[in-house]
């Protein structure tokens, strides 16, 4: 995997490389100086799915190290990587009684909130998700700490369209987009993505994605297919 | 998706039809199988059994299946003064192993303790009414500890060096060269070797399937591995190396995985010793529940052998598979039942409120039923848009009956799992992100624009095919 779906970003620092490709990610101590890159992640918007997973695996083997805000962390950092297995890698190391929905405790609460809108996105159901992020008050405290949560969602929604989209409706980019009313979204598509609007239409230009091009499979031949047959003749007659 | 598109060679999602690689493994295991045939006929050499050599022996032994706890117990600390003695010695222990199979068999064994343990220890935890057994497994809180596992397997990994002795291997040098004390003796790397897989195996029976995947760094799956030389870890090997590909939606590579080990099976069936083929029998069965869920989410043409056995075994359940829709979910939820490791939790369960105690098995099922309800319509939408080159959106909708937003978020979900991460050469982990559907399609607006690659025949193939059937 690479960076781009936030595997192994760029911006990691050299400890905490070594971290977690050595011993020292089992080290109950290596979990503050986790946390800490955690923070910086939320900060500065990279995001660091692999060593996030670090820390989670030594909350998994040290439950009495648990820090609840770095878990809930974590699951919105890794929502923002979608559609990918990330939220679900993240979601496999936490302990079951905790993703339960039979658990009741604030942190199994915020984890099943947030698995709601991570279906969301997943599921496309883009309109859905801006509605559910605005039905409770919590979904706010939980991504507090995510620096530009709801810009990198927008813009990785956007992304997501050009790759479908050759033309899209305001109204549905408005809805898709979570944004107020029209201008706004017609502000975003031409700043922000580069896009043309014209009569209510939000023109996406050509990319490898959006073209859907009749192609052929044709079969790929190569000298090394027939490597056994001529050996063997080659045998026989010897 | 830009290769796929531009006209070049296109990526075929199983490009390495070729079955050159497991005929060689064939041979070179059926001699193998043939020579220690001959071995056995001969006298054994050394008749005089000291201590250390029966623990050795009895290490690699299965624990009886009904064994108490105290046996559970008394079983683990043979284990650790077994493995203290071989770590801890001052230099290294000078002892070869009793036979080939014996450094697999003992941290195979190692492992399965372990697992079927955590498995018990949660069981009687959520059952609550075996006071005296809560009792003991409290008093005994350390035993089978996740910790002291890892810790043995992790500790002879660093002392064989074997990673190193690996990595020089792929450099084409000489691996004695970098083995040091320890490594270069048969014992210490052979179950240095092992340990590696296992603990591709205990990270996968934790839920850490990248993990998982990336401690196989070392070791190169498609040339002639060590392990391959004994079955059971060549088997189990590609099971949780296949497994974890699924549960990290990569299910191109896995069913590569899965499908390499069963072909290879299927050829060796007639050579196997029956006690280790039998105790294989049920892995198989697994792996082809799990190439059926993988082949439902991700059509791909299978190997002809594996083809045949999957529709004889199961044939039923594929066809719903591949239906898709809610009538899917149960079949799914079965096979991966009935075909997924059996998950642990590495913590002490909770004795005092047995209701807080879940299975794992229902935890890492219920995340992995997400992503195929998420996922669950894509069949719908490719068997109608496989009719059409143009078509309106809304009247879609209305022979799907749905409304045209539902129909929208369909349309993206099915078009962004069109691209998956595939494995290139390098290690397990990296991948190159290929389009792997024969489908495409864009909107304008509410008009689809649909477009199928056409696949030619595959002539060259076939012939190659049938040729080799006919001379073998």
């Amino acid at each position: 995997m690479n960076g781009a779906n936030g595997e192994d970003p760029s911006e990691r620092p050299a400890e905490i490389r070594s971290i977690i490709n050595g011993l020292e990610r089992y080290n109950p101590e290596a979990a503050g100086v986790l946390e800490a890159y955690l923070s910086q992640q939320c900060e500065e918007k990279f995001c660091d799915c692999n060593a996030n997973r670090a820390l989670l695996k030594l909350y998994q083997l040290n439950p009495d190290r648990i820090k609840d805000e770095a878990i809930t962390n974590i699951l919105v950092k890794s929502m923002t990587q979608f559609p990918s297995p990330q939220f679900d890698l993240a979601l496999h190391l936490l302990s079951p009684s905790q993703t339960s929905p039979a658990a009741k405790s604030d942190l199994s609460d915020a984890i099943a909130k947030l698995r709601v809108l991570n279906l969301q996105l997943e599921g496309a159901q883009y309109a859905r998700f801006w509605a559910t992020l605005e039905s409770d008050d919590i979904y706010a405290d939980l991504t507090t700490d995510i620096a530009g949560f709801e810009d990198m969602i927008r813009v990785r929604i956007a992304q997501l369209i050009s790759q479908s989209y050759r033309e899209v409706d305001v109204s549905v980019l408005e809805n898709w987009l979570g944004l107020d009313d029209e201008d706004d979204t017609k502000k975003f598509a031409v700043e922000t993505c580069g896009w043309k609007v014209a009569d209510g239409l939000v023109q996406i230009p050509k990319n490898a994605e959006n073209e859907a091009k009749k192609t052929e499979i044709r079969e790929d031949v190569n000298i090394d297919m027939f490597a056994r047959v001529i050996k063997r003749s080659w045998e026989e007659t010897a | 998706m830009a290769t796929f598109q531009n006209g070049m060679a296109p990526i075929r999602t199983m490009d390495n039809d070729s079955d050159v690689e497991e005929e060689a493994l064939v041979a070179d295991y059926k001699e193998q199988v043939q020579y220690e045939d001959g071995l056995d006929d001969q006298e054994p050499a050394m008749s005089q059994q000291d201590d250390i050599q029966s623990r050795l022996a009895a290490a690699a032994q299965p624990l009886d299946f009904s064994a108490g706890l105290e046996a559970k117990f008394s079983s683990y600390d043979n284990y650790c003064s077994l493995f203290h003695h071989i770590l801890n010695s001052e230099g290294p222990v000078d002892l070869e192993p009793p036979s080939y199979y014996w450094a697999w068999d003992v941290i195979d064994e190692f492992i399965y303790q372990f697992n079927s343990f955590s498995s018990y220890r949660a069981r009687i935890a959520r059952q609550g009414t075996n006071e005296e057994e809560i009792q003991m497994l409290r008093e005994n809180s350390n035993t089978w500890g996740c910790y002291s596992v890892l810790n043995v397997l992790y500790s002879l990994i660093q002392r064989s060096q074997i990673s190193e002795q690996l990595n020089a291997m792929k450099r084409n040098e000489d691996p004695m060269a970098v083995a040091g004390n320890y490594g270069t003796k048969n014992l210490y790397r052979m179950l240095g070797y092992f340990s590696i897989i296992g603990l591709l195996r205990v990270h996968c029976l934790l839920g850490d399937f990248s993990l998982a995947l990336k401690t196989l760094d070392d070791i190169e799956l498609n040339k002639k591995a060590m392990f391959a030389r004994v079955m059971a870890a060549h088997f189990t090997t590609y099971y949780y190396v296949g497994f974890s590909y699924m549960m990290t939606r990569r299910y191109g590579d896995a069913i590569r995985m899965f499908s390499h080990i069963l072909v290879y099976v299927s050829r060796t069936k007639n050579f196997q010793k029956s006690a280790q083929y039998d105790s294989i029998t049920k892995k198989n069965e697994q792996m082809y529940a799990l190439i059926a869920i993988c082949v439902a989410l991700h059509p791909t043409r299978l190997d002809d052998t594996i083809h045949t056995a999957l529709r004889e075994k199961y044939g039923d359940q594929l066809l719903k598979l591949q239906k898709g829709g809610p009538d899917s979910l149960p079949i799914f939820e079965e096979l991966f039942r009935a075909a997924c490791p059996k998950f642990i939790s590495p913590v002490l369960p909770d004795f005092d409120h047995p209701e807080n105690n879940i299975d794992p098995v229902d935890h890492h099922l219920a995340i992995f039923m997400d992503e195929i309800k998420t996922t669950m319509w894509n069949p719908t939408v490719k068997s109608y848009l496989r009719l059409y080159t143009t078509m309106d959106l809304k009247k879609l909708a209305g022979f799907l009956t749905v409304e045209p937003e539902e129909l929208r978020a369909w349309l993206l979900v099915n078009k962004q799992r069109s691209k998956q991460l595939r494995w290139t050469d390098q290690s397990l982990l990296v991948g190159e992100l290929v389009n792997v559907s024969d489908l495409d399609y864009a909107l304008q607006g509410d008009l689809i624009h649909i477009s199928e690659a056409k696949v030619g025949r595959k002539l060259v193939d076939w012939y190659l095919r049938n040729l080799s059937r006919t001379y073998a």
